[in-house]
């Protein structure tokens, strides 16, 4: 009863100001799973391409295993929020993966999520600074 | 290396090996080459990272089968819960501990059949009255710790369901 009464009370503070539209589960999503789906936003990649694109927009903060990546991968496979592509003449170890239109918009959902929050942190940094 | 990463994938289920396991490799292959130009201590980290991503995620997995659910393992903080709550493994770590306590008294029995007759006879141990005294005041002490220590707990989940009632009203 604590644990799900504190989940929402910290998911409402979150989203109470966006549409409902907007509001989807599960949200946040974790920064390696962000940075993957971001990854997948402008076209469809392998798991290599996906680790590296993923060091290179984190500026090498974030350096995923291949056992973090395909784990992350298989429960957005799981939630559809991405599929695989079939590819002719591709061998088993190169399948490509691309968003979903339900993984886009859970996406795009978690952007403006951010977008808000940071919004909110400027304005309250700026009010404690003035 | 590649033998071993190769022995650590067949940590995940079957049915997880058979979506990934080629991919897994094969990636794991192309990051190898690239790592080879490196120095040591990254080749090192590189390896290391491999290897904890796979456990973590074989752990993580085996989780998921088991309790038809994902678990995130490294991902959330400590929870309260409602509800009494018996792991399983209680149960079979009791199991040791009785199995155990089964051979030592085999073991003693075995020893005093072992020993020469011609001991004198021991009669039966009559209990010291103070033996009795300190057996009662431990257990209370015992009981009494456990009641603060209870008392604490149920005092820290009504302050935190409190701190929660407050955030959502002040909303």
């Amino acid at each position: 009863m604590f644990v799900l009464t504190s989940r929402l009370a910290r998911r409402n503070m979150a989203l109470r100001d966006m549409s409902p539209e907007d509001i989807m589960e599960p949200l946040p999503l974790t920064e390696p799973v962000l940075l993957i789906l971001l990854s997948l936003a402008g076209q469809a990649q392998h798991g290599y391409s996906i680790l590296k694109d993923v060091e290179r927009m984190s500026n090498g903060r974030v350096v995923m295993s291949t056992g973090t990546l395909y784990g992350a991968l298989r429960r957005l496979l799981d939630d559809r929020w991405i599929e695989r592509i079939e590819e002719r003449d591709s061998p088993r170890g190169r399948q490509a993966y691309r968003l979903t239109p339900h993984g886009r918009k859970n996406l795009q959902a978690e952007v403006n999520r951010m977008k808000h929050l940071t919004r909110l942190a400027g304005l309250r940094v700026a009010t404690k600074e003035s | 290396m590649l033998s071993i990463y190769e022995q650590l994938l067949r940590l995940y289920p079957a049915s997880y090996r058979q979506q990934f396991e080629d991919e897994m490799l094969s990636v794991f292959h192309e990051l190898r080459s690239e790592n080879r130009i490196h120095t040591r201590l990254r080749r090192g980290i590189f390896y290391l990272r491999e290897i904890t991503g796979v456990l973590r995620g074989a752990a993580s997995e085996r989780c998921r089968v088991l309790r038809g659910k994902d678990v995130g393992l490294f991902e959330g903080g400590f929870m309260m819960r409602d509800g009494f709550r018996f792991p399983k493994t209680t149960a079979v770590l009791m199991t040791l501990i009785l199995a155990g306590i089964v051979v030592a008294i085999q073991k003693g029995e075995a020893i005093q059949a072992s020993l020469p007759a011609s001991n004198p006879p021991i009669g039966a141990i009559q209990p010291h009255p103070a033996m009795l005294a300190s057996i009662v005041s431990f257990l209370l002490i015992f009981y009494a710790a456990g009641s603060i220590g209870w008392i604490i707990l149920l005092a820290l989940r009504k302050f935190g369901v409190r701190r929660v009632d407050e955030a959502s009203g002040q909303k």
